[in-house]
């Protein structure tokens, strides 16, 4: 499902049905002036849909990066295959991950680039910051952010079950955004360990994270992205983290 | 059975026995580690802090029981695949795989679930019943288990264990029965140096023969936490020791068994506030 997002930033992938709804799985792209850079390259089980999607959005185009936000196969379940079409790909990983063991081997460990939260680069001629994932799926996650379209991709973060009829549906597209329910059950089972975890103090983290970035898109990796009203989105974030928090010290697991 | 090692470098898989039916398998760099670990205490806040900064390497280990019915905890990555299949059809031989259980999805932990599939075609892989969207990780026809399930191997019952420390939100625990052999998948690890052949020996070994120490296991139990679960600094540090005391007293622990350290099989009952201080530590530490 090929949607602009914002200026050159796209959107691709495909959902999966289940218990909670439909889960979104998610390719970004920025197109960056005929130098692509891709933002997680999805599920083995979209694999053609994604492939055929790249190759009608880059339109002969070379990416040039893939930066992903952490190893789990949703996020790199392409990765054998887009190195095959494009060999001379670049894969940027937090320096936290283990590539030689933590990425599958599909393409020459020099073609993998650690890079630590904090710092800013310029890849393909475009200044990219990345940033530490406060909501981390595995400890290599890492978020990226991009001053040009204002967007950070969040990886896990962030990340809602949607209902079957809104697979490409944009925050801005809906009455009322996204809502807190529906962030509550993919934080719950992505992030088990809020069961130990105070929530104001995480909730503090992410208002000083975003109080140093000037965002205006949020893109997670299982849901569409959050266009607008990042304000009133983060606020429902940290309700969610607190709720889960609470749900875990009344029993629930 | 002494160690028997399988290839060289990033591929090296090694199998030692740590009961005559339990075996380890397990991967780590030995003298390729400082390559690859150089920085590893480098990069900590505080770094000239550690008691442990020494060059380390790090092993990624799956386990084999071997009984009327096998089961293997987790696969091992595909990076070492090759000698993954050898060791177990080294310990195997013409025995079945009964069982494939993946304590979590990440690929070192389950990586190689589709070859040893392929190898073993009747053994039934199992999971961590509680997520959606498996099919997502490729274990849509997995078995899902919760904490308490057992799985009955013959002389040997796995029961399925809350796991207290995560790094991935789909993960479990396991212990096993008759043995006391615990599986804390990616908590407590402790780390060894290739520089004193601490390669595949057991932490009573490293303790009496080649100069390790409880000092360093608190650093290693600390620094590896700090690693591998950032989100302890939102947490109560005491609420977090206290955790690991219950557990010790619900599970009768003889045998420790991490996915990334070397095996404790000897006086586990004073790893205990050993692993309490790392976390404590861990906890309080800078992020």
């Amino acid at each position: 499902m090929l949607r602009n997002i914002t200026a050159d930033l796209y959107q691709i992938g495909e959902c999966v049905d289940g218990e909670h709804g439909h889960e979104a799985v998610r390719v970004y792209v920025l197109m960056n002036n005929g130098r692509p850079i891709l933002i997680d390259c999805g599920s083995h089980l979209h694999r053609a849909e994604v492939m055929k999607e790249l190759e009608n959005l880059l339109t002969g185009n070379t990416p040039e990066y893939i930066f992903l936000t952490h190893s789990e196969l949703p996020h790199s379940g392409n990765l054998h295959k887009i190195v095959s079409k494009w060999p001379d790909i670049k894969v940027i990983v937090s320096n936290i991950m283990l590539a030689y063991i933590e990425i599958a081997p599909v393409l020459p460990l020099d073609q993998i680039i650690p890079v630590t939260a904090g710092t800013t680069l310029e890849l393909a001629g475009r200044t990219l910051q990345f940033v530490d994932a406060l909501l981390k799926d595995q400890p290599g996650s890492q978020w990226i952010y991009d001053p040009t379209t204002g967007t950070l991709f969040t990886g896990d973060g962030f990340g809602y079950y949607h209902p079957a009829g809104a697979c490409d549906v944009f925050s801005d597209e809906r009455e009322d955004g996204i809502p807190a329910e529906y962030f509550r059950e993919f934080h719950r089972t992505a992030f088990r360990f809020l069961r130990w975890v105070i929530p104001q103090r995480l909730n503090d983290d992410l208002d000083k994270a975003f109080q140093q970035l000037d965002v205006k898109v949020v893109a997670p990796s299982h849901g569409n992205a959050i266009r607008g009203d990042i304000a009133i989105h983060l606020e429902r974030l940290k309700e969610t983290i607190t709720n889960v928090c609470m749900d875990y010290r009344n029993g629930g697991n | 059975m002494a160690v028997k090692i399988f290839g060289d470098g990033i591929k090296r898989v090694a199998v030692r026995p740590i009961t005559p039916d339990i075996y380890w398998i397990t991967h780590c760099l030995g003298n390729h580690a400082k390559n690859y670990y150089a920085n590893y205490f480098a990069s900590l806040p505080n770094p000239e802090d550690y008691a442990g900064n020494r060059i380390v390497d790090y092993p990624f280990s799956a386990f084999l029981i071997v009984d009327e019915k096998s089961l293997l905890i987790d696969t091992g990555a595909p990076t070492q695949r090759e000698n993954t299949l050898k060791a177990l059809d080294y310990v195997l031989g013409d025995k079945s795989l009964d069982y494939i259980w993946i304590s979590h999805i990440e690929l070192p932990h389950a990586g190689n679930a589709g070859s040893i599939k392929r190898q073993y075609p009747k053994a039934e892989l199992v999971t961590v019943k509680g997520g959606d969207h498996y099919e997502l990780h490729s274990l849509e026809d997995a078995l899902q288990v919760s904490p308490g399930d057992v799985i009955e191997l013959g002389k040997h019952t796995i029961e399925i264990v809350d796991p207290l420390f995560v790094d991935h939100g789909l993960s479990q625990w396991a212990y096993e029965r008759t043995t006391g052999f615990f599986f804390p998948a990616d908590w407590g690890h402790n780390l060894h140096e290739p520089a004193r052949n601490q390669c595949f020996q057991f932490v009573d070994e490293m303790m009496e023969e080649t100069g390790y120490s409880s000092e360093l296991f608190i650093d290693d139990v600390k620094v590896n936490a700090w690693y591998q679960f950032p989100w302890l600094k939102w947490t109560d540090p005491d609420e977090i020791a206290g955790a690991v005391d219950k557990l010790f007293k619900q599970y009768d622990i003889k045998i420790f068994a991490p996915s990334h350290g070397n095996i404790i099989r000897k006086d586990v009952d004073q790893y205990v506030e050993l692993l309490k201080e790392g976390m404590r530590q861990a906890a309080k530490m800078p992020h």
